[in-house]
């Protein structure tokens, strides 16, 4: 019976009063609440109470629903230990440094908000946070309205229907590297690159024509081109499953009474796909907030240094936390995106309240 | 414990990101910083366990552990290990390799708070040398210097350069200097004569200009110049009147000029190909129809070797260095210099005996052990000189050989406190007026403006 420790019958029998008195007082106030939530929390209360007086009188060290919590403790403690130490206190401690100055070494600073007001003086803060905004807003519709195009026509009974289905994937599954190299290549600057070739016969003036993604004016334009075309087919395979759902009976009827295919999409596939718009556009500008790798592959030249034309919110971190070690500033800079990110992320769970089904 | 909590700042804004993000797409900013973050350790343990192996230290040796960068690729470790081991019985080196492409930032999250053991740290850069200082990271060397008379004149007055507030944390060991390598293939081929070791930058333009084909098909470039900021900048304070970090640069307009209208006339490669195709600049040299290019000494040894093992053929095999073209009235022979530096961290278990190895590689005794690997030492003596102008596969002319011998050298990058972010903005001018995105004038104005508003903060 090593369960069961030795008390004073005295302190047991007064326990177990005052828990029997608790658990009337309860039951008396459950007769008179009728607010649902209210009597929902005074249920579990008498239950608990319950628990323990069957606890005072068996003397049990445990009680049942003790155990059971912590037998269900012990299930989640591995991630959550993980989650704590790799997750939570490293989030905490950035929240902490985005009001100090450390560079590592030397003794941390609190300089209360100086870091936040110091980003938005920052040119290249700001250009960072345009360039970011810009390649969000230019980036979401043009992926969503290429990738809804392309699963509807790999949708229809058309030949080759895998096959085209596989290659519109492929951008998205190939090395970014090797791509972003290709993709620099056919946008070569000079005259002689096959893209400036076309316009160049297209007859546009050797003078006029774009040095692409060496060009202060054309950088962004041809990050989100390269962009959409990577990640089309990601979002065409979502919006397959997604026209897939969509009940046939529902394109019979609307035939019936004589609706075109442009009527059948906007009154039919259009709604029915909303779910599926709603979560491809958050993944999406949450992806964009987050775009890093691709800039820094198509614009970072030989030495990887982004300039204000194209740098980027997450490239701005990475610069000032590791190449200048500005970890404060760099910490308080994460905290917008974060912000940013933050926000869509609420909107996303407010809209999944209204289309869950 | 410092290290530790970098290290969870590190995971920090990787881990606010990915929670945000509710673990959307695979390329997010949650792995580009994780990436730094392995990055940061994985060739340090790498290195470290493939190099202790070789180490074979016997009971009671002391272990001094040196960080460095492409162990396998460099030749004068080795012999500089093997040479201070025979001098001092007892003490053996340990290298390890922290990786040449971000060395310098690895190196500064090694010294990040207090956990590392390194005793002897290689010093890549200016910038990242000032980055160390100002983390306090580094030792002063002043006393170890006062206590065995190191004679600094023996550096040419580059040590003053480096000098932070009338301290000096490094010595340099190795020196490359900017010269301008040349393919005699091309000028014969064109008829006309090799450039000389006293050449203005006139004189340089029309030489250049003289040999450049530009009929599709046979293009031969008068110049390359790649795409670094200092290939064009530096040859703007060679006259020793102005500085790259002083925020004024009006000086440099003559010079983009000129480079602007050699790549507008196709004498040179043009600026915004070169920087989208990534093109390294011994592949350009390579080709065969480069007459002249502007690079540093280091290159020397890696085009000796390359062409003696075929990889190069026999377009590139016919070639010679002379001196940097210079502005009317300074002396010939005033280039660029980068240097490379071995420090002591200010977390060093055996400092006393790491100040020992650094006074031997960076001493005369150093010198010679590297300038017999076809690497230019930070002392160049006579004897130096002719070491490295006496190997096999230098070129044998005398003009190459009096190539090597420099007047005033000044460095790419001097020292001042916001290096890093001077370099940026350069950078970023540069690209904009050499891709035609701004003219010459709006181009230094953006430098002197993101300068002077970097040195008022």
């Amino acid at each position: 019976m090593a369960n069961q420790k030795n008390v004073d019958p005295n302190v047991a029998k007064e326990k177990l009063a005052k828990f029997e008195r608790q658990l009337l007082a309860l039951q008396e106030e459950l007769k008179n609440t009728s607010d649902k939530k209210k009597r929902n929390r005074l249920i579990s209360k008498i239950e608990y109470t319950q628990g323990k007086i069957k606890q005072a009188k068996t003397g049990e060290r445990l009680s049942r629903q003790t155990k059971r919590d912590l037998v269900a403790y012990s299930f989640i403690a591995p991630n959550f230990i993980g989650f704590c130490v790799f997750t939570l206190i490293p989030i905490i401690f950035a929240f902490i440094l985005a009001f100090a100055q450390w560079d590592g070494n030397n003794a941390m600073k609190f300089v209360a908000f100086d870091n936040f007001v110091q980003a938005f003086q920052n040119d290249r803060f700001l250009a960072s946070l345009k360039n970011t905004i810009i390649y969000c807003i230019a980036t979401v519709p043009l992926t969503l309205i290429c990738s809804l195009g392309l699963a509807i026509i790999l949708n229809q009974k058309v030949k080759g229907r895998n096959f085209f289905r596989t290659v519109s994937f492929f951008p998205y599954v190939a090395s970014l590297v090797a791509v972003a190299a290709v993709w620099n290549m056919l946008f070569s600057p000079q005259k002689s690159g096959p893209v400036n070739m076309i316009l160049y016969n297209l007859g546009m003036a050797a003078k006029d024509l774009p040095k692409w993604s060496a060009d202060k004016d054309w950088v962004m334009f041809t990050v989100v081109l390269f962009s959409v075309w990577k990640n089309m087919g990601y979002y065409m395979v979502i919006y397959l499953a997604g026209l897939q759902g969509v009940n046939a009976e529902l394109y019979e009827a609307c035939s019936l009474d004589g609706a075109n295919t442009w009527q059948k999409f906007l009154y039919i596939t259009w709604p029915q796909l909303q779910p599926t718009t709603f979560f491809v556009t958050i993944m999406l500008t949450i992806n964009c907030f987050k775009v890093y790798d691709i800039v820094y592959m198509l614009a970072g030249g030989s030495n990887g240094v982004l300039n204000k034309s194209a740098i980027v919110l997450v490239y701005h971190i990475y610069e000032e936390a590791f190449r200048n070690w500005n970890l404060g500033y760099a910490s308080a800079v994460a905290m917008v995106l974060f912000l940013m990110v933050l926000a869509v992320t609420l909107i996303q769970f407010r809209g999944e309240k209204k289309y869950a089904n | 414990m410092k290290k530790r909590l970098l290290g969870l700042t590190l995971a920090c804004t990787m881990a606010a990101m990915s929670l945000a993000g509710c673990g959307g797409g695979g390329s997010d900013s949650g792995t580009t910083a994780a990436e730094v973050g392995s990055e940061t350790t994985a060739p340090a343990k790498a290195g470290g366990e493939t190099t202790a192996a070789s180490v074979q230290a016997a009971e009671g040796d002391t272990v001094l552990k040196w960080a460095v960068w492409d162990i396998s690729s460099t030749v004068y470790y080795q012999p500089l290990i093997d040479a201070f081991e025979a001098a001092n019985p007892g003490v053996k080196i340990e290298m390890v390799d922290l990786g040449s492409a971000d060395y310098q930032t690895v190196l500064a999250t090694e010294l990040t708070g207090s956990g590392s053991d390194f005793d002897i740290a290689t010093i890549k850069d200016v910038p990242g040398y000032t980055t160390l200082v100002n983390k306090g990271v580094l030792e002063s060397l002043d006393d170890y210097i006062a206590k065995d008379s190191v004679d600094l004149s023996q550096y040419g007055g580059i040590t003053d350069q480096v000098t932070v507030d009338g301290k000096l944390y490094e010595l340099p060991f190795r020196s490359d200097f900017w010269v301008l390598f040349y393919n005699k293939n091309v000028f014969d081929n064109a008829g006309v004569n090799y450039p000389t070791n006293d050449m203005t930058f006139e004189q340089y333009d029309q030489l250049a200009r003289s040999v450049t084909n530009t009929e599709p098909g046979q293009e031969v470039y008068g110049a390359h110049y790649h795409t670094w900021r200092s290939a064009v900048q530096l040859f703007g304070i060679l006259d020793g009147k102005n500085s790259i970090v002083d925020g004024s640069y009006d000086f440099l307009k003559p010079y983009y000029e000129m480079i602007l209208k050699q790549q507008e006339d196709g004498v040179c490669q043009d600026y915004a190909t070169l920087k989208t195709s990534s093109l390294h600049y011994s592949g350009a040299f390579a080709q065969g129809n480069v007459a002249m290019m502007n690079m540093g000494s280091w290159f020397i040894p890696t085009l000796i070797e390359k062409i003696k093992t075929g990889e190069y053929g026999q377009e590139v095999a016919n070639w010679g260095i002379v001196k940097y073209p210079h502005a009317e009235g300074v002396e010939p022979g005033s280039t660029l210099a980068t240097i490379t530096c071995l420090s002591i961290p200010t977390s060093a278990p055996h400092k006393d005996l790491a100040w020992d190895f650094v006074k031997f590689v960076c001493g005369t005794e150093g010198a010679e052990v590297v300038a017999k690997t076809g690497t230019i030492p930070a002392i160049t003596t006579d004897a130096v000189v002719s070491a490295i102008s006496g190997m096999e596969g230098f070129p044998d002319d005398d003009a190459s050989a009096e190539a090597l011998k420099t007047a005033n050298t000044y460095l790419e990058m001097p020292v001042h406190a916001k290096s890093s972010e001077i370099e940026t903005i350069l950078n970023e001018g540069h690209d904009n007026i050499m891709t035609e995105g701004s003219t010459i004038d709006e181009g230094i104005e953006e430098m002197n403006e993101g300068v002077q508003a970097i040195q008022g903060q």
